[in-house]
């Protein structure tokens, strides 16, 4: 149970830091070569990660939680 | 005595053979529920998305490849902010998954202070509310509205108000849920097996993070800068 619990939270953080990442890439390339395409996929892969481990897309078709 | 004896057990037996249909019945109720519900805040989530979107569709309709000066660190800040918003209800919803209850707790009340920063970040700075303590760029509407390079006035400020004002209502509105959510939490009413409340409200918050990754960009980092006048 405790090492199912630890998996997840280190789940949550390992996205949350890549999201973090993703967002600096977004900014860093938006002063210096603004680029409407870059930063339009930058945040198609943010909502991915968002929609697919933060909002559990993958439960939508299951009848029980999570774990 | 021996009839009572031998019946005893077997009414027992049978009551708890009962007890256990009863419960697995009600298992199977949850379950069918909980599959329904999710496909119902789906279907929500759709039907909003044709409303962002529609804001989304209007800002590059309207503006087209410039944007409004705005202010850079306030926008990197309150998207930062919202980021670690959607964290810690992440691990607030994980600690409920995992009968982690000060997790649970705890995580839900860093997102609601996150989300009432985001919110008076967005009043504060972004609309300029209170000039005496940020002076805010641009108005809602007037002859103040910066000019393109061909001389345009583009509607800037109403753009940028209509998409920021539409989602910080989403964002109060996530903030009464989780404060319901956190509320009923302390009652007792989640547990790890049967947790939708807190399931929902985390999903609903981590959409309001959803739509503010399309409109942050679209809204401080994409186009070309025209200047006040």
């Amino acid at each position: 149970m405790n090492s199912k619990r630890s998996a997840a939270y280190r789940t949550s953080t390992t996205v949350a830091l890549v999201l973090a990442v993703l967002t600096g890439i977004e900014y860093f390339v938006a002063i210096s070569f603004p680029s409407t395409v870059i930063l339009l996929l930058l945040g198609l892969f943010k909502a991915v990660a968002v929609v697919n481990y933060f909002m559990h897309i993958s439960r939508l078709w299951r009848s029980e939680g999570g774990h | 005595m021996s009839v009572v004896t031998t019946a005893a057990p077997a009414a027992h037996t049978a009551h708890a053979a009962h007890g256990n249909a009863h419960h697995a019945d009600h298992g199977e109720d949850y379950g069918v529920a909980l599959r329904n519900n999710r496909m119902g805040l789906w279907l929500f989530f759709l039907s909003e998305a044709f409303l962002f979107g529609g804001l989304l569709a209007t800002r590059f309709y309207l503006w087209g490849p410039y944007r409004p000066e705005v202010d850079q660190t306030v926008g990197l800040i309150v998207t930062v902010v919202l980021l670690i918003s959607s964290f810690s209800m992440n691990l607030a919803e994980t600690g409920m998954e995992h009968g982690d209850r000060r997790m649970f707790n705890i995580g839900l009340i860093v997102t609601f202070i996150l989300g009432l920063v985001f919110l008076f970040g967005v009043i504060i700075f972004e609309w300029g509310l209170f000039p005496a303590l940020y002076e805010g760029h641009l108005t809602p509407w007037g002859d103040n509205q910066p000019l393109n390079a061909e001389g345009l006035t583009l509607p800037f400020g109403a753009v940028v108000f209509a998409m920021t004002g539409m989602h910080a209502l989403h964002v109060i509105s996530g903030l009464v849920f989780i404060a319901i959510v956190w509320n009923m939490g302390r009652k007792g009413h989640f547990s790890p097996e049967q947790h939708w409340g807190v399931e929902s409200c985390a999903i609903y918050w981590h959409y309001v993070d959803l739509v503010w990754i399309f409109f942050y960009p679209a809204l401080y980092l994409i186009g070309e800068v025209v200047g006040h006048r």
